[in-house]
């Protein structure tokens, strides 16, 4: 292997662990945060009501990008 | 209607099945094939040990009454595994190479392997522990009253936990495996964990499709304040995400699967977000559940009790047998797990510990102790599991179940602040975390978990209304006029706060012990440190081998020796090591305490002899390093005292040579000064006798004979000079032999008799009759006595001059005296009398070059005898000192 694709492994190990930092971050700022009233207004998306969608979508979404990250550190 | 028999065969069958579960999974782990039992499916499902009972009921109860509150009892372990890098792989990588067993270990090893931190979080564990394995055994006993309203409580509650106990010791203690992993546990919780699931989404795919006509159909008849409301973002949402993200680390069963169990840090990586999946399903349907329940259900109904009541409404019964297995699978998990983690704990933490130190004449085969260990785990299952039930019994099943699950998580949480300082943190320790534990603990029970008995235990209800004694300020649900929050939230805040800081604070102002040190760098940079290789596990007894080695580590060879020795001879044994009791334990403590203070050697000995996960190879470390520095720090002591002393030599050296140099110049500027006088007066004298042609011829001769004797002069000071350099710099040895010392006194007088007649000096001599033999060169010998002479006649002269030469005799030297009568040498003068060129003082400065008396102390010194100046209050006294022959 070439040092420059050493080099840049290296970098997206890090950039990759630095994401895994920051993702419960992000889920908490989602989910934790004043941020989640905005989504209790009195709509519905598909039927159901917004919130509902709102946090069980962005659940959902944490666990797709969570296993995103955890198959690439896996391997890292 | 379902018949209680039914329930009962059903219940039976099913917790038969685990049986046989268990032990097919504990036979294939005994045969080495354990393949997909450790899969990363079935850690992931393991964990889900997280739903209890009260989440597979109490959660559309808590939906029913508080809507989406319910979600942040999963959002937070959520948030926790999606950060498992950050967090999790620590704590797991801690716990592999620590060997820790409990959350009470851990803690206890952080903070230098602490039996009080073990034995305080212990205590805690049990205590916050047993109100939820009660509510377990309420969830149980509740389902069944679903099915049979007649049924006796306490006696289903009693016989479901003796179950559970049988269970438990079954396959909890079946062996103390070095690492505690229990495969046909974690293989009937993975099984537990997939029916409970399965349950829950059947019963929501039957409300919402089933009963009603789809999901928008059920949330129509959701009353609004469900689904907005206040409930959603507060600071009882924020406090319940941080509570429950805290639990799923620090409660006793959560530590257990996760850490405890574990079998590969890998699977953590599928857990990471294959567990909040997990967590996703098992909420989705909560809330239809709950909003059918509500809108379907007549108005009595418990909302604890919607997932069984629904389909028993709609005549589903095999739904709702369905349904039952589920929560029963969710309680008996639960219950296991915690058994099991509690049990480790206080057999460890607890039991071990006092056994150890009260059983009388124990004797220290491993074996021995692996026995003793399996039976107070056994009995520590059966007594945990003793007491949620009468925990149950006592308070009569009462209260929603939410809120006593949350009032643990927040007693458990109190760890928290201890254990990721503990990680991260490296200046934590025993003392802060002992502070900030008991702190933390203390306002926990004061403000959630005693008023929590609405009066039944210690706090009175008007004490709980109006604090104690009528103290307003101490109002448990109000401390210090802290009003308008919910009693979780309030009791988080103060017991949480206060926690912090005197973890902190206590951290700073305190200075950690030696194995505290240790161990902090060993959590803090566990991911920085080699692996150790090839330590064991010492199997949690002492051998007189370790404790021999470890005496020999630290006191040294002989005296470990002598110290066994004469235990062995008190043992009444005539060879060989000591058993190693407990005055032998003791006496070694002692002992090492001499050498390593009192706590290393307590914490070292009771390492090993109280049984901890340590391996005696990292006994051996610490004792090493110890020593280590111990050696280190004396020879630094040493090397500083040298260090100090070669200092003040370097400055007297220094300051001499300062001197030196100074004496140097001052000589050179005086060799030249007196070079040049007879230099200019030779040149002077030839260029008249060049330069002036009438020049009478006496005249001529005059300037003739001074010029010769400037010459004279001259040479004669470039001898001495010579001279005094050869005698310095010790080349060239003088030639010795016998020589009588009256005939060279003798002698010098003779060549100076002139001198001294022409100076009017009287000589008054006093030699002893009897030649006194010395070695030494006579002529040089001479020369000092005449040097010493002529100095007399140039300085020493007073009115009527005399000059005194006495003779004594000492073992090995003759003692030559001269002394005048003359103005005598100033005290502050006389070091300077030996230095080259040096005159005494401006009036006596009469043409000598002075280098008489620096030339003649080195002749004697040559001579390996000496010459000084004797302090005198009149005239000069010297003395010259030769070996006798």
């Amino acid at each position: 292997m070439t040092p420059p694709d050493l080099a840049s492994d290296a970098s997206r190990k890090r950039k990759l662990r630095d994401s895994a930092l920051l993702l419960p971050l992000f889920g908490a700022f989602l989910l934790v945060s004043p941020l989640i009233t905005v989504f209790t207004a009195a709509t519905t998306l598909f039927g159901l009501p917004l919130i509902f969608v709102y946090i069980f979508g962005v659940w959902l979404g944490l666990v797709l990008l969570a296993r995103a990250m955890a198959r690439r550190l896996d391997k890292g | 209607m379902l018949s209680l028999n039914t329930l009962i065969a059903a219940s039976l069958g099913y917790a038969l099945l685990l049986f046989t579960i268990a032990f097919w999974a504990e036979r294939r782990a005994q045969a080495g094939r354990i393949g997909w039992l450790r899969s990363p499916f079935v850690y992931t499902l393991s964990i889900s040990v997280y739903c209890t009972g009260w989440t597979f009921y109490g959660a559309v109860g808590s939906a029913a009454r508080n809507g989406f509150e319910f979600v942040t009892i999963y959002l937070g372990p959520t948030l926790v595994f999606i950060g498992w890098w950050w967090l999790l792989r620590k704590l797991l990588r801690v716990g592999r190479a620590q060997r820790i067993t409990s959350i009470a270990d851990l803690i206890s090893s952080r903070y230098g392997k602490s039996t009080t931190l073990a034995v305080l979080v212990t205590l805690l564990a049990v205590i916050g522990s047993t109100p939820y394995i009660a509510l377990q055994l309420q969830s149980i006993t509740l389902s069944f009253s679903v099915f049979e309203s007649g049924g006796n409580a306490t006696l289903t509650a009693f016989w479901v936990a003796a179950g559970l106990a049988v269970f438990t010791i079954l396959f909890g203690t079946r062996n103390v495996d070095a690492n505690e992993r229990h495969h046909g546990v974690v293989t009937a919780i993975a099984i537990e964990a997939v029916v409970k699931l399965l349950a829950l989404l059947s019963v929501g795919v039957f409300v919402v499709w089933g009963i009603a006509g789809g999901p928008a159909e059920i949330f129509a008849k959701a009353p609004p304040e469900m689904l907005r409301g206040s409930s959603i973002f507060s600071a009882r949402w924020v406090s319940l995400t941080m509570l429950s993200a805290a639990a799923i680390i620090t409660l006793p069963r959560m530590f257990q699967v996760i850490v405890v169990e574990n079998a590969e840090e890998k699977h953590l990586a599928t857990a990471s977000w294959a567990f909040p999946g997990y967590l996703l399903l098992m909420s989705l349907f909560v809330l239809p559940i709950a909003i059918a329940g509500n809108a379907l259900l007549p108005a009595g109904a418990n909302p604890d009790l919607y997932v069984l009541s629904l389909p028993l409404s709609q005549g589903q019964d095999n739904l709702a047998l369905f349904a039952f297995l589920g929560g029963f699978s969710s309680a008996t998990s639960m219950v296991i797990i915690a058994a099991i983690a509690l049990s480790t704990m206080v057999s460890n933490h607890i039991i071990m510990p006092l056994w150890l130190r009260f059983a009388p004449q124990r004797t220290e085969t491993s074996g021995d102790v692996r026995t003793i260990l399996l039976r107070s785990r056994r009995l520590s299952i059966a007594g945990i599991l003793l007491l949620g039930y009468l925990y149950f019994r006592l308070t009569g099943g009462s209260g929603a179940l939410a809120s006593i699950g949350l009032i643990a998580f927040a007693g458990m949480a109190q760890i928290i602040p201890s254990l990721l300082g503990g990680l991260f943190w490296r200046g934590a320790n025993r003392t802060g975390a002992l502070l900030g534990l008991l702190a933390g603990f203390a306002l926990w029970a004061y403000t959630l978990f005693l008023p929590s008995f609405e009066g039944g235990f210690i706090l009175s209800q008007a004490a709980i209304e109006n604090g104690p004694f009528g103290l307003g300020f101490l109002r448990p649900n109000a401390l210090f006029g802290l009003t308008g929050y919910d009693p979780l939230v309030h009791s988080l805040f103060w017991s949480m706060t206060l926690n912090i800081s005197l973890f902190i604070f206590g951290s700073l102002l305190s200075t950690p012990r030696p194995l505290e040190r240790i161990q902090s760098s060993q959590f803090v940079d566990v991911f920085r440190l080699n692996k150790s290789s090839g330590s064991y596990l010492v199997s949690r007894s002492a051998t007189s081998e370790d404790l021999f080695t470890l005496a020999q580590r630290i006191l040294g060879s002989d005296p470990a020796e002598r110290l066994f020795s004469e235990m062995a001879r008190q043992q009444g044994k005539a060879s060989g090591l000591p058993d190693a009791t407990d005055k032998l334990v003791q006496s070694l403590e002692r002992e090492l305490a001499g050498s390593v203070g009192a706590a290393s050697a307590h914490a070292m000995v009771s390492q090993i002899a109280g049984g901890g996960t340590v391996s005696v190879d990292e006994l051996m470390k610490i004792a090493d390093e110890t020593a280590q520095i111990m050696e280190y720090s004396q020879q630094l002591e040493n090397q500083s005292h040298r260090l100090e002393q070669a200092m003040q030599e370097l400055r007297a050296a220094n300051a001499q040579l300062t001197e030196m140099g100074a004496q140097k110049d001052a000589f050179l500027s005086q060799v030249s000064h007196e070079l040049r006088t007879p230099m200019t007066s030779i040149r002077s004298f030839s260029e008249i006798l060049r330069d002036s042609d009438h020049l009478e011829l006496p005249e001529a001769k005059r300037f003739l004979g001074i010029i010769q004797e400037e010459s004279v002069r001259l040479t004669r000071l470039l001898d001495e000079i010579l001279d005094l350099s050869h005698l310095e710099s010790g080349h060239g040895q003088l030639p010795l032999a016998p020589v009588v010392l009256q005939d060279a006194i003798e002698k010098s007088l003779n060549a100076t008799g002139a001198l001294l007649e022409e100076a009017g000096v009287q000589v008054n001599l006093a030699l002893p009759e009897a030649p006194v033999m010395v070695i030494a060169n006579f002529d040089r010998l001479a020369q000092v006595f005449i040097n010493l002479i002529s100095n007399t006649v140039k300085y020493g002269r007073g009115e009527n001059p005399t000059l005194a030469i006495g003779l004594t005799l000492s073992e090995t030297l003759a003692i030559v005296s001269m002394v005048d009568n003359g103005p005598g040498i100033a005290p502050h003068d006389r070091k300077k009398v030996f230095e080259k060129f040096t005159r005494l003082s401006k009036a006596t400065l009469a043409g000598s070059a002075g280098l008489g008396l620096p030339i003649s102390r080195e002749i004697m010194r040559n001579l390996k005898g000496d010459l000084i100046l004797k302090p005198s209050r009149r005239g000069a006294e010297f003395e010259v000192s030769i070996p006798l022959a």
